[in-house]
This record gives structure tokens, C-alpha cells and sequence, in this order.
């Protein structure tokens, strides 16, 4: 397991793959500042749902604000890259390579799960450092006091957010994961997690207000951005944690046990 | 070849539903020896080469890969190298750091990269990516890669496939280069005359099932041998013919010439007993020789239902 992980670093310690993440993230912490900022509403205004305010952004949790925001959207994105890897890996053969040098699956699995998801927390606090420097930078253009966002509460807020949506994230990989090696196939399974995650999901909360409390996908927003969609952290948090455990633990036998024929 | 072989399979058997892909597969393989593992498409040979790697679990059988079980791949697959169903690496990453990524998951020595890539002729190629790779050089890396580790035992599936001629003779040679000492090479084709120059045992399957195990040498042996006689003049074809024939030796005329089964005679002493009939009614012999049936004749008659 060791060895896959070191092995998975790797290929993500590339060159091209650090100019691209770091590239990528300073793109996402800009523009979710830029947007959370922009969007705030002024003192007497009226908020719009999941908006912000120029009150709220001033408290100690401010400075994450547009950090936990930007994740809520990101966790799509997480499941897309960890089916398309998984799913590539099955598809083309590569997995078989490795398993030709190491044929104990659970490990090698674990190993390369681990490594990418090591990746992702890494990337998760750069992305929330350069989200709070730009928000640092913004804030004084929309008159946001930052006076409260660096005492102990404002690290408490900003590692209660980095734990949200680590957590979330984590999720969203992990069914990426098992959807992949159910499917195997990149196109199939980008196409079931996408259109269940969203526009399913969603119509469906729509027509029964109780789906935010059953459904993964609607749970995992409120787990990544605190509340919402009818259902409490804590609940969203048990509930995804028993649809990932039994996600990944059925997907972990099937890799195990099914013939490698690609 | 006194060692315990490198591979023992007893009754290997995998099925798909109703289909059988291999069936009461029961082999040997000696250690240090270049092993061609032939048969048309579709005869088992990818499917038993999987379940030596662990990749494929049998239906039923059991078998020894260097000495430890087929069901504990574990247990021997740090000594193995293989490529089957075609070299598959990360198309973004160069040679060389796939063949690191190779390394990193089964604890080998990195160092070892820069001489398997000279080995296979990607020295100067190594920093490119997979993906600008020619097919030629993808079968190199993906030999190179499971060369890692120095294996006792080298897996190779249809690694000729698609090659060009020039890319089967290059080929060929590291496949004979690669073997040697302890190491026991099992390469498999469905052409045996892509392997017959580098093999010096074989295992013919087809349908799933043995045809044919033993030194390469030993088919030919069994190769049927005609006795190919032609007289100067045709007119004395016939005449030729009813004397061998009241001699005991039936002869099939084809294109002017007498065709006479060897059928387990020496063919030297048949030749000679020709000649000396031929000779006593003074016909004269423009033509006198031994054919033998090409090895890949015999693969395909093998192959075709002949010996099965």
C-alpha cells in the first residue's frame, strides 16, 4: 500500500501537474472571492438564499467564507477527476500493469486512494490560504472590516471549514471511486454521477422536499457548506458517512474479486 | 533442466458461463528455457497467461509458478515480470516515469531504468512521452518494464503482434537476448513461425486444450517426411511408379514427380532403394530428395483438428 502511494505521488509531483494544480487553484480562490465579495449584501438589503451579507463576511468566519462557498461547488468537480481516473485506469489497462506487480488489490487501491486523497487535502489548504489572502485583499474595496478573521475564533471557523469541506470532498471521491470500478467505463459513469448528483437529485428535492434529508448528493452540499436542503450537519454527516462506507466497501470486493480482462 | 519447472498447471480450466476459454490445461514448463506458448486467436493463451499473474482466478486446476501456488500470486509475482494484452502505461508520462511508477509499487531500484531502457533500444527515447511512442517502442518499454526486478520468469503475450518486419526481427533478437541463465522466458503467438527461431520448447494449444508440449525440436521429428522422386524423362513416370508400387512403395503422382510417404522408414535407405530399382530398369533420376513438412504446417495441421 506503501509502495502504490508513493507510486500515485509520483505521477501527481510532476511538473506539468503542480504548474496546472497551482495554476488552477489561485483561479478558484480569486474568483470565489471575487464572487462571494461582489455578491454580499449590504446592511438592510435583503439576502439572497445561501448569499452573504457585508455583516456576515465581518465576523470571525469571514475570512473562509468564500472558501467554503467555492467547495460546495468543487465537490462535482472532485467526483468527475476521480471517475475519470479510476475509470481510465480500468480502461486502459493501466491497473493491470500494476497489478501485475503488486496483487494484493485492496492495498494497491488503498494505496492510490490515499495518495490522491492526500493530494486533494494538500491542494484543499493551499486553495484555503490563497482564498483568504485574496478575500484579505478584497475586503477593504467592499468595506468588510477583517478586524475579527485572525483571533482564535477565525482559526476555529477556518479549520471547522477546511474540515467541512475536506470531509465533503473526501465523499465525493470516494463514490467517484466506486461508481468507476462498478461502471469501468469513463463515459457511462461520468454520465450516471453527473446527472444523479445534479440534475436528478435536484428535481427530485424539488418534487419531495424530504429527498435533503435521504440523498447523497443533496446531503453532501449541506455537509460541505454547513446547512441546507432540509437536513442537519450531523445527520448529513452520519448519512454520508454509512453511503460511503457501504459505496466503497462494496466496491472494494469487487475489485478484489472480479478478473482483470482489459 | 533439472530444476523444478518454472511453470506446472494440472487441469487448469476457466469458464465463462457456458464457454470454456481453457479447458484441462496441463503443462510444464522447464526453468531456463524460451518457451513459445502458440495457438490461433481465441485458443487460451491470454487467459491461462492472466491466471499465472493472478489477473484471471480459475475455474478449476491448480499449477506451481516457480515453485509457490497459483492461487498466492504474492508469493511469486515479485519474481515475475510480464506483459499481456499489450503494453498499457500512462500516456501523459514519459517512459522513463512509467517505468519509475512501475518500480515504485513493487520496491525495486529505480537505478535499474536507465539500463533497461538501453537494453530495449529507448535509451535516447526515455523522456518522451508514452504517447508519442511508436507501437515498436511501446512493446520495448512494456518489455523493459516487466524486466524490472531481473525476473526468473519473463511472461510475454503476442509481444511480435503488429510489428512490422523489421520490429518482428528486432524482436526476436531481444527475445533471445533476454534469455539465458535462470531466467525462463514464456512467450506466446499465433504464428509459430514468429517463435520457432527463438524457442527451444513448445506448448501448442487450441479450443482451450494441449496439443502439443516438448522441445521444439521434438515437432518437427514428428513432421511427416515424403520421399520426392522425378525421372528425366516423364514417359518413364508410370513405369517408375509400377515398379516402386510392386516394391511396396505406393507413390502419389504430383506435377511430374512421385510423392512417396516416408511413413517411418529412414528416408536415406528408402532414397536408396529408388535409386537402385529406378537404376535397374535404366531409368534415369533427375530428382532424389527427402521434404519434410514445415514446422508451421505441422502447427496448422495440429491446429486444425489433426491431432486432437
Amino acid at each position: 500500500m506503501i509502495c502504490m502511494f508513493e507510486a500515485e505521488l509520483l505521477k501527481l509531483s510532476r511538473r506539468r501537474v503542480t504548474l496546472a494544480t497551482v495554476a488552477g487553484t489561485l483561479a478558484f480562490a480569486v474568483l470565489a472571492a471575487t464572487a462571494v465579495f461582489l455578491s454580499a449584501t449590504g446592511p438592510g438589503e435583503p439576502s439572497a438564499p445561501r448569499g452573504t451579507s457585508v455583516e456576515s463576511l465581518a465576523q470571525a468566519g469571514g475570512a473562509t467564507e468564500a472558501f467554503a462557498i467555492g467547495a460546495s461547488f468543487a465537490g462535482i468537480l472532485v467526483l468527475v477527476l476521480f471517475i475519470a481516473n479510476v475509470a481510465g485506469e480500468i480502461s486502459q489497462g493501466t491497473f493491470r500493469t500494476l497489478l501485475m506487480r503488486e496483487p494484493r488489490r485492496i492495498a494497491l487501491l488503498a494505496g492510490k486512494m490515499a495518495a490522491l486523497l492526500a493530494f486533494v487535502a494538500g491542494v484543499l489548504a493551499f486553495a484555503e490560504i490563497l482564498t483568504v489572502a485574496a478575500s484579505t485583499a478584497i475586503a477593504p474595496t467592499q468595506d468588510v472590516s477583517t478586524a475579527s478573521w485572525f483571533g482564535v475564533d477565525g482559526l476555529g471557523a477556518a479549520a471547522a471549514d477546511y474540515g467541512s469541506a475536506l470531509a465533503g470532498l473526501t465523499a465525493w471521491a470516494l463514490l467517484g471511486m466506486a461508481l468507476a470500478i462498478f461502471v469501468r467505463s469513463i463515459p457511462i459513469a461520468l454520465a450516471i454521477g453527473i446527472v444523479w448528483s445534479g440534475p436528478f437529485e435536484h428535481l427530485l428535492h424539488d418534487a419531495w422536499i424530504g429527498a435533503g434529508e435521504w440523498f447523497p448528493g443533496l446531503l453532501l452540499e449541506t455537509l460541505i457548506s454547513g446547512g441546507g436542503n432540509g437536513a442537519s450537519v450531523t445527520r448529513a454527516l452520519v448519512l454520508v458517512a454509512v453511503y460511503v462506507c457501504v459505496a466503497a466497501g462494496a466496491a472494494g470486493i469487487v475489485f478484489a474479486r472480479r478478473d482483470v480482462t482489459v | 533442466m533439472s530444476d523444478p519447472p518454472a511453470v506446472q498447471l494440472r487441469g487448469l480450466a476457466k469458464r465463462y458461463g457456458s464457454r470454456a476459454a481453457v479447458e484441462g490445461l496441463t503443462i510444464d514448463v522447464p526453468a531456463g528455457v524460451v518457451a513459445g506458448f502458440v495457438g490461433p486467436n481465441g485458443a487460451g493463451k491470454t487467459t491461462t497467461m492472466a491466471m499465472l499473474l493472478g489477473l484471471v482466478r480459475p475455474s478449476a486446476g491448480t499449477g506451481t509458478v516457480l515453485g509457490k501456488p497459483l492461487e498466492d500470486p504474492a508469493s511469486y509475482l515479485g519474481q515475475v515480470g510480464a506483459l499481456i494484452e499489450g503494453p498499457a502505461f500512462y500516456r501523459g508520462l514519459t517512459g522513463a516515469e512509467n517505468l519509475a511508477v512501475l518500480a515504485t509499487v513493487a520496491g525495486h531500484d529505480l537505478a535499474e531504468i536507465p539500463v533497461l531502457l538501453d537494453l530495449v533500444g529507448l535509451g535516447a527515447r526515455g523522456d518522451d512521452r508514452f504517447r508519442t511512442y511508436s507501437l515498436g517502442m511501446k512493446q520495448r518499454l512494456g518489455i523493459a518494464g516487466a524486466l524490472l526486478g531481473d525476473p526468473r520468469l519473463l511472461i510475454l503475450d503476442e509481444p511480435i503482434n503488429g510489428l512490422d518486419p523489421a520490429g518482428v526481427h528486432e524482436m526476436r533478437g531481444l527475445i533471445g537476448q533476454l534469455a539465458g541463465g535462470e531466467r525462463t522466458v514464456l512467450v506466446s503467438s499465433h504464428v509459430l513461425a514468429e517463435l520457432e527461431q527463438v524457442c527451444d520448447w513448445l506448448i501448442v494449444v487450441d479450443h482451450g486444450r494441449l496439443v502439443f508440449q516438448g522441445p521444439a525440436a521434438e515437432l518437427l521429428d514428428r513432421a511427416d517426411a515424403t520421399l520426392v522422386v522425378a525421372p528425366e524423362h516423364v514417359r518413364d513416370l508410370d513405369r517408375l511408379q509400377g515398379l516402386l508400387a510392386a516394391a511396396g512403395h505406393e507413390g502419389q503422382l504430383d506435377d511430374g514427380r512421385l510423392q512417396i510417404a516416408v511413413n517411418g522408414d529412414d528416408p536415406r535407405t528408402l532414397a536408396a532403394v529408388v535409386n537402385r530399382a529406378a537404376g535397374s530398369e535404366g531409368i534415369i533420376l533427375a530428382e532424389l530428395r527427402v521434404a519434410h513438412t514445415s514446422l508451421e504446417d505441422r502447427y496448422l495441421s495440429m491446429v486444425n483438428g489433426g491431432d486432437r
